[in-house]
């Protein structure tokens, strides 16, 4: 086949070489021009498709912004009556309320869990339950919403009522422990992330000055992953914040301010969920909707570019 | 002999109280009875002289204390255990050299030395005892934990274990709660429930349609949402030049995969419901869980691709290939494990997503035939459908009669989906990275 | 007089406002080995990076003047993908592609059109015995490039830059990550080849030039500041300057 002083392995040669091969090999190069521009193009639908979805959400909320909707009564006002006949109220601070305080109640047990968590997996798993641990958590975080609000209504509620002796178990402590462990996924695996980006030079230094591996974590590794963890945090108030289904299932529906932990609650994705199937297209409810979807949009929006930007300092800080 | 001058009870004397250790007379037992001293040298000469009996001190250091006392038969009260020296002295057997100046960190380094140091202090008056006070002589082996590092060490594992259990907390009650699902649905689960029909208005009967158009929805759904969002990925990692639009197009990609799903159901409402006409339809909903997967395919199809080193990119430009040659020979063969992870955990989002189908064509109740090709498959792509997430919400929330066992057990079906294609996108990546190539 | 093999007619390059190129105009013959010495920062990769026209790669950068190899504009080239195949480029640090050996040298042949084995076989083995890998290497054809050696992984990048025939090989600042055995093995390559080939290397070692270059350019701060027979620019420069570089004042 070739030299006589040479023996190609025959399996390397010229299993690349039939003739299939190399009309596939001409295809693919011929056809660059083309496939280019179809990548192109897929690029600047995606592009669209980025930005059509704020569009169209402000689209259809934009008569109601126009002047019809008194914004401030809108924010300060706790009266949401879209249904009355006479004088339909549009007043979102419960909403804004009950968003707040489940995720904040459930940022109080998913902080400390997660970034717990975060630490043991990090530094103190040894190797073959921490893989395993990690495909846990993973798992958790595909848990569908739905399947969490069933959770929360048929199991966490009647352990509510059984040891709280509150009168129903859909509430703001239901809520809050579903979206604990809804968001606790996420903390975990940001703030695994971040820690893993320290070097391992800190640690072999600290260890070097005779510090206990604990030592490491809170004098050496807290301060030097503070922003990977604080957008760990962030990320999961983001995912909280947007959490629909399951909130709608475990929060029950009282537009009210809590107040105790037992209180049912209603968030503003929960209301949009609720009343969208029953508004008729282009009526006031219908578009204020769309206005509560601006305000969450603008709410998440804003709490992910802001995780973005505190990892991104790090970098820019690294790098100079 | 002193006076004690705050009793003024009569005269001082100095007892030799030695810790455990292996010393000659047992664990915390004195030598023999507390013995006495009436000056602070002999006393030193007699605590050193028991160290020195001892043999070589293990991981715990032995000790021993002068306390200081009135005499008489009141002294064996003195002799308390627990009482905080007011001294603390070190020395250590097989410390090298000289030097050393008693302290924890520079102990003396042999018991006589360390004597004699304790003499010298206590002629110079540099010792001050009241009755009660106490100097302890502490001597510990080379290299054996100091009273700081064993501290440490305390500290170390209780940290371990309390975030042990942080991380316990999180995954047993998870665990528990999907095996009291499972236990609470087992009389309903098997074959004949995944594949019948639901009957009578969904009271009985199994799951067969939702499930039906679940799988419809997100074939239709990742038909288009991936093909588009791994070529946009290569698009804006590979080809997109690096000038303020495509870092604004990057940054609004990767924070849109964070908006609530709820605004895509608005957008799904509002661009294909009402303004493309479709109606609440199959095809509507499709289309918003596409445009609800997008970003996330786009991100993680630009993270596979970067993880690709640079280095090889120059590599091939400088042997005069293209750039489509070089990504389709090296970055999408390099990256396609990436890629399809991403993709997958795409699947199992589609298939677990309520919200974006609520409004745009889900609905619980669709007409079902009884036999032939529309009882496996009663949809079309301009009518609406049942879906497998929409179905356990509505059971749940809104349909009275329906048993127990069979909410459960569609919550379980639907948990067993999604973890199933889960654990393919895991093993898949656990394949593919053990056969890392560089 | 002979036609330069390579001619820069006052080239400028600028990375955004950061100028790495100031008006630099030389002359490389043809079939020699020309040397580029000069402290860090002065500009060598840049110079090479526009023989090849790699530096299109850099959307910052902007090149003014001309270019020339074998007499045309690079710029004006009609095919750059054959433009590049005619010169051969190795970098400072040593990359194997994650193919197998053979996949490596075969890769630029198969990217210009050729699959068939009995064309390729004799042009890898040919590459791999010219860059002294060969004996290394022929039971492993299989091994993945990533999995060789530094050194062994440099000789490949020439194995795999000699593969598509170049007329021009451009070495930059080649033995700075690899062990001294390898830099002597490819310094013996690059005196054998020079009769087929113009050679430029880009070196921060004052030595290295003087062992192998037959003429020498000495550039500092993104300036041309002389350029002369190795021996001359060594013993006798006319600048100040290169005399203190050459005798390690600086750099």
């Amino acid at each position: 086949m070739t030299h006589a002083d040479t023996e190609f392995p025959a399996k390397l040669s010229k299993r690349r070489s039939s003739g299939l091969y190399r009309l596939v090999q001409a295809a693919l190069d011929a056809a660059e021009p083309l496939i280019e521009a179809v990548i192109r193009l897929c690029g600047m639908s995606a592009i669209l498709f980025v930005f059509a979805i704020l569009f169209f959400v402000l689209v259809e909320a934009a008569p109601m912004l126009g002047g019809k909707l008194n914004l401030v009564e809108f924010v300060t006002s706790t009266e949401w009556r879209p249904t009355s006949e006479s004088h339909p109220q549009y007043g979102i601070l419960a909403l804004l309320v009950g968003t707040v305080s489940v995720t904040g109640l459930a940022m109080l047990l998913a902080v400390p869990l997660g970034l717990g968590a975060a630490v043991y997996i990090s530094e103190f798993c040894p190797g073959k339950p921490k893989e395993a641990l990690k495909v846990v958590i993973e798992l958790l975080a595909a848990i569908p919403s739905v399947v969490w609000g069933f959770i929360g209504y048929m199991v966490i509620g009647p352990v509510i009522i059984a040891t709280t002796g509150a009168p129903v178990g859909v509430n703001l402590l239901n809520g809050g422990i579903i979206l604990a462990l809804m968001s606790v996924p996420i903390i975990v695996s940001v703030g695994e992330d971040a820690l893993k980006a320290v070097p391992d030079s800190y640690r072999e230094a600290a260890l070097a000055l005779g510090a206990s591996r604990w030592e490491v974590v809170y004098r050496v590794l807290f301060p030097a992953a503070r922003n990977g963890l604080l957008a760990a945090v962030l990320l999961g108030v983001g995912r909280a914040i947007g959490e629909t289904m399951a909130v709608l299932m475990a929060t029950g529906h009282a537009v009210e301010i809590p107040h105790s932990l037992v209180d049912p609650i209603r968030t503003l994705t929960a209301t949009i969920a609720a009343e969208l199937g029953e508004v008729v297209a282009g009526d006031d409810h219908y578009r204020v909707l769309f206005v509560i979807g601006l305000v969450l949009f603008a709410l998440t929006f804003s709490v992910n570019l802001i995780a973005d930007l505190v990892v991104k300092g790090i970098r820019i800080e690294k790098g100079s | 002999m002193k006076r004690d001058p705050e009793s003024g009870r009569g005269p001082l004397g100095y007892y030799l109280a030695t810790d455990g250790g292996r010393g000659p007379a047992g664990p915390s037992e004195p030598p023999s009875g507390p013995a006495c001293f009436a000056t602070l040298e002999a006393g030193l000469e007699a605590a050193g002289a028991w160290c020195s009996a001892l043999p070589e001190p293990g991981p715990s250091p032995n000790s021993a204390d002068l306390v200081c006392g009135p005499t008489g038969p009141a002294c064996e009260a003195r002799i308390v255990r627990r009482r905080k020296p007011k001294y603390r002295f070190y020395a250590c057997h097989q410390a090298a050299g000289s030097g050393g100046d008693g302290t924890e960190l520079v102990p003396w380094w042999s018991i006589p030395c360390a004597v004699e140091e304790l003499k010298q202090l206590a002629r110079d008056g540099d010792i001050e005892l009241r009755s009660g006070d106490r100097i302890r002589l502490v001597c510990r082996a080379m290299f054996s934990p100091s009273p700081l590092e064993a501290r440490k060490r305390t500290k170390e594992a209780v940290a371990k274990y309390v975030l042990m259990a942080a991380a316990a907390a999180l995954v047993v009650p998870v665990v528990a709660i999907l095996g009291y699902l499972t236990y609470k649905a087992w009389p309903v689960l098997g074959p004949s429930f995944v594949l019948e029909n639901p009957r009578e208005f969904m009271s009985t009967g199994g799951i067969w349609a939702p499930l039906a158009g679940t799988f419809a929805l997100v074939l239709l759904s990742l038909l288009v949402a991936a093909p588009v969002g791994v070529l946009a990925g290569v698009y804006l990692n590979e080809y997109a030049r690096d000038n303020w639009f495509t870092r604004i197009v990057n940054l609004a990609v990767m924070n849109l995969a964070g908006v609530p799903s709820i605004v895509h159901a608005l957008f799904g409402v509002g661009a294909f419901v009402l303004f493309a006409h479709m109606g609440r339809s199959l095809l509507a909903a499709s289309c918003t869980v596409a445009v609800m997967t997008l970003p996330v395919i786009i991100t993680s199809t630009r993270e596979a691709l970067a993880s690709v080193p640079t280095a090889f990119r120059e590599a091939c430009w400088n042997l005069g290939a293209t750039r489509w040659q070089t990504i389709r020979t090296i970055v999408l063969p390099n990256s396609i494990s990436g890629i399809l992870t991403g993709v997958i955990l795409q699947v199992s989002r589609a298939a677990g997503e309520t919200a974006p189908i609520l409004f745009t064509g889900a609905v619980f109740f669709v007409p079902i035939a009884d036999h032939g090709w529309d009882s496996w498959f009663p949809y079309g792509l301009d009518r609406p459908f049942m879906a497998l997430s929409m179905h356990l919400f509505t059971l749940l929330t809104q349909v009275r009669g329906v048993s127990d066992e069979i909410e459960y057990g569609t919550a379980v079906v639907l948990i067993a989906l999604v973890l199933a294609v889960n654990s393919l996108s895991i093993g898949i990546r656990m394949v593919l990275r053990a056969r890392k190539r560089w | 007089m002979v036609t330069p093999h390579i001619r820069f007619d006052r080239v400028s390059v600028c990375y955004g406002a950061k100028a790495a190129l100031c008006d630099i105009s030389l002359e490389i013959p043809e079939k020699r080995i020309f040397a580029i010495i000069g402290p860090a920062n002065s500009g060598k990769t840049t110079l090479l990076k526009c023989i090849n026209r790699t530096i299109d790669f850099i959307p910052s950068a902007r090149v003014t003047g001309e270019v020339l190899v074998g007499g045309e504009d690079v710029a004006r080239s009609a095919d750059v993908y054959r433009l590049r195949r005619r010169i051969g480029m190795v970098f400072p640090l040593p990359v194997g592609l994650p193919l197998s050996v053979y996949e490596n040298v075969a890769y630029a042949p198969r990217r210009a059109g050729i699959h068939d084995s009995r064309e390729l076989d004799p042009i890898v083995e040919k590459c791999l015995r010219e860059a002294m890998l060969w004996d290394e290497v022929k039971d492993r054809l299989d091994l993945l490039g990533t999995r060789l050696s530094g050194g062994q992984q440099q000789r490949l990048t020439l194995a795999r830059a000699l593969s598509h025939r170049p007329e021009i090989l451009c070495l930059d600042e080649f033995s700075i990550a690899i062990d001294p055995v390898t830099t002597m093995k490819i310094e013996d390559i690059l005196r054998e080849m020079k009769s087929r080939m113009t050679i430029v290397l880009a070196t921060n070692l004052v030595q290295q030039a003087r062992r192998l270059a037959d003429r020498t350019a000495f550039l500092s701060d993104s300036r041309l500041i002389e350029v002369d027979e190795t021996e001359k620019l060594f013993t006798r420069p006319a600048q100040r300057l290169t005399e203190r570089f050459v005798n390690g004042e600086f750099g």
